[in-house]
């Protein structure tokens, strides 16, 4: 009994060795090692010399700092919810039992596989504010359209209006939600005469809150890690108003070489992406729905 | 609820690790070139003395690289080169991890504007003994003002692999159809605007300008320093310590306010594409819809194959002082290396005559010899360029080690305000820039 409790026990480590032995070397080592560079100023040369507290009372009195945070929540806070009505959207859509509806899901998810370069390189051709595709259009309708990536007001909703072809990723997840509803419920609903509306809304809704609250983590954990978009279409202007957080680090380790100050703010982004994926989740018993809860 | 956390745990351990991630490997590291080696190795090959040369360059830029490596091992029988070739952004932190690991390579490439940190660092040998030494190097075989960028404090660190001045390109094309004259060498300010005036044209009458006058580099810093010295001012004191007094001066603001009246006020130049790219984005000049273009010698061998254009090349214009600004990529020997006398000889033969005789069909050759021989010097275009290293202005960025990340982020915000907005106020803005860039100095060289 005993002998056979430990084969499986070894059998398990060492089915998950793998996973752990990268887990080890290359996130939690790194990240403690990020968490002690933190406390010193270390320019990759020479040894981390100890600073204490400084990088982090730095951090309050820096105004970039404040920025790229204001721009990144802002970000989020549009994003998010956009992405998630998006989502669902396209979902539904192509949940419908239809010919061809492979074909429009592949459609749809086809740009999430985009490389991320090529994709705002693309972009910023339908942006250029002279010739773009955009502002051709909107010429031709009779709009002078705004100059996109170089009018600092506009360069963040520029960059918001690229991402919804990334809503392919969130359709997949919803998708799949959508498919786990199992048919009886509608078919009880429809018996009880309830609408299409009632039933999104008492059935659908409620059996894809799993589905929803899975998809929001994982959202705001990339909308927090916005780089490429930033880095490349605008390099975090004009005036810093597309100044990301992490192209903020970004600039910091690799561009002036104070991996003190950035180890710091890759903690300091950790801690906000944590805590906001814990509040996230303590939330869920107030709103998400878990079938298999049910007595 | 006991149900509910069970099912949770294995999901929050992998949501965890996500947000691990997001917090500690935020950068996508760009795929990094396999490094090219040179062809194998024989079995008698063991006991050779291999070098190692790191570089930033990429793609075709690689075939001068390898071809006078092949020469020099041809040379040189006792010596193995392998071109380590890093693309792009991750170069120089590569370069720095490898420094301080203590295995960087023998012969390493750097650019002008971080010379003076990787000196600072101790990364590079100094050069003058070498060349002063029994197998020496005369310095004086350079073109004008070739050799300086490489040195630090008056110490010569590292010798000239490739380099541009700034001038201004113009399609003959345009200035034919409008029946303007081509510029020449010794024009003025006055007559860049004049000539541009004159070639900004509305062909279609729709209100809108089909043809730009000239096509200028936004908020591209470096570039910018060349207004800043024509107009007979510097971004920096000449100890490297004060931006203050010099970044707000009024032969700054002269130069400021002329560059964004081009845009702004003439509306000569058309407005900047994107502010992400160190060029503007534009490619006006490239379909023919500009008549000049102020930039570095790049772009130019794909402008002579370009059918919108027939090419013309002129010297930069004169403001108060008439100068070019250099842009430039040297090679130095590490610290540390292994192979000291080895990679003289290797440094030697690069950015020597024979290094050059390569370098001529590729790019501008630093050797003078090797120019004058080529006919470069004097042809109508190639020869435009040489003779602008006449005209060279002193650059900032070679004057402290951390230009980077004190002046540069503040006249890149300076040069963006005035390009948006154009009731922005000159003098402000610059008092803004110089003491944003001053705080940030000051406390650089106090951590110090």
């Amino acid at each position: 009994m005993m002998s056979s409790r430990r084969r499986e026990a070894i059998t398990f480590y060492l089915t998950i060795s793998p996973w752990m032995i990268g887990f080890l070397a290359f996130t939690l080592a790194p990240m403690a090692i990020a968490l002690y560079l933190g406390f010193t100023r270390w320019d990759l040369f020479g040894a981390p010399k100890w600073v204490g507290l400084d990088n982090y009372m730095r951090m309050l009195a820096d105004p970039l700092f404040a920025q790229s945070l204001k721009v990144t929540t802002i970000y989020t806070l549009v994003y998010v919810p956009l992405e998630m009505v998006g989502g669902i959207s396209l979902a539904l859509l192509v949940n419908q039992k239809v010919r061809g509806v492979g074909v429009f899901r592949t459609i749809f998810y086809l740009p999430s596989v985009l490389a991320g370069v090529a994709y705002v390189v693309l972009w910023m051709w339908i942006f250029n504010p002279q010739g773009g595709l955009l502002n051709t259009l909107l010429g031709a309708a009779g709009i002078q359209g705004p100059r996109w990536l170089i009018d600092p007001r506009w360069a963040l909703p520029s960059l918001l209006l690229m991402t919804f072809w990334g809503w392919g990723r969130a359709m997949v997840l919803y998708l799949a939600g959508l498919q786990g509803v199992p048919p009886e419920l509608y078919e009880a609903a429809a018996i009880d005469g309830a609408g299409v509306r009632a039933k999104f809304w008492r059935i659908t809704v409620p059996m894809i809150t799993p589905t929803i609250l899975f998809a929001l983590i994982l959202s705001i954990i990339s909308t927090f890690q916005t780089f490429t978009s930033a880095f490349v279409a605008t390099n975090g202007g004009p005036l810093d108003a597309t100044l990301f957080y992490v192209l903020y680090i970004y600039r910091q380790a690799f561009q002036y070489f104070r991996m003190g100050y950035a180890s710091a703010l890759a903690w300091v982004l950790f801690l906000i992406i944590m805590a906001l994926t814990l509040v996230l989740f303590r939330s869920g018993q107030f709103w998400v729905h878990y079938e298999g809860e049910r007595e | 609820m006991k149900k509910h956390t069970s099912a949770v745990w294995p999901l929050l351990c992998l949501l965890m690790a996500f947000t691990l991630l997001a917090g500690c490997a935020p950068v996508p590291a760009a795929p990094a070139l396999p490094a090219a080696t040179v062809p194998a190795a024989g079995p008698a090959e063991g006991s050779k003395i291999i070098l190692r040369v790191g570089t930033g360059d990429s793609g075709e830029g690689l075939t001068p690289h390898q071809e006078i490596i092949s020469r020099f091992e041809q040379a040189n029988p006792d010596v193995l080169v392998q071109l380590e070739a890093v693309a792009g952004n991750d170069y120089y932190t590569r370069l720095l991890t490898q420094i301080a690991a203590k295995r960087p390579p023998d012969i390493i490439q750097i650019g002008d504007d971080a010379v003076p940190m990787f000196v600072e660092k101790g990364a590079l040998l100094p050069l003058d003994d070498l060349i002063k030494g029994q197998d020496g190097l005369d310095t004086s075989i350079y073109l004008p003002g070739l050799a300086e960028p490489g040195k630090w404090n008056g110490v010569q660190y590292l010798l000239p692999k490739d380099y541009s001045p700034l001038g201004v390109y113009f399609n003959k094309k345009i200035f034919d159809q409008f029946k303007v004259e081509y510029p020449q060498d010794g024009w003025t300010w006055d007559d860049l605007l004049a000539t541009a005036q004159a070639l900004t044209q509305d062909t279609d009458g729709d209100g809108k300008t089909d043809i730009w006058g000239v096509q200028l580099p936004a908020s591209w810093t470096s570039g910018f320093e060349y207004w800043v010295a024509a107009s007979g001012g510097r971004l920096i004191s000449e100890d490297g310590k004060q931006f203050a007094g010099y970044m707000d001066s009024p032969e700054m603001q002269t130069a400021l306010k002329f560059y964004a009246d081009l845009y702004n006020v003439h509306k000569v130049a058309p407005p900047p594409a994107d502010l992400a790219m160190w060029g503007g984005g534009n490619t006006e000049f490239d379909q023919g819809k500009a008549a000049m273009r102020l930039f570095g010698r790049w772009p130019q061998a794909g402008y002579k194959t370009n059918p919108n254009i027939d090419l013309g090349v002129v010297g930069s214009p004169a403001g108060k002082e008439r100068v070019s600004v250099l842009f430039w990529g040297g090679f130095g020997i590490a610290a540390n290396s292994e192979h000291p006398e080895a990679a003289w000889r290797f440094l030697k033969f690069y950015a020597g005559e024979e290094g050059a005789a390569v370098w001529k069909d590729w790019a501008l050759p630093a050797v003078k010899s090797v120019a004058d021989s080529s006919g470069l010097s004097k042809d109508p275009i190639e020869g435009v360029w040489i003779s602008e290293l006449s005209h060279l202005a002193p650059r900032a960025y070679v004057s402290t080690p951390f230009w980077g990340q004190t002046a540069d982020p503040a006249l890149r915000k300076a040069l963006e305000t005035v390009l948006i907005d154009p009731t922005a106020d000159v003098a402000v803005v610059l008092k803004a820039a110089a003491a944003e860039a001053q705080k940030a100095l000051d406390e650089q060289m106090a951590q110090k």
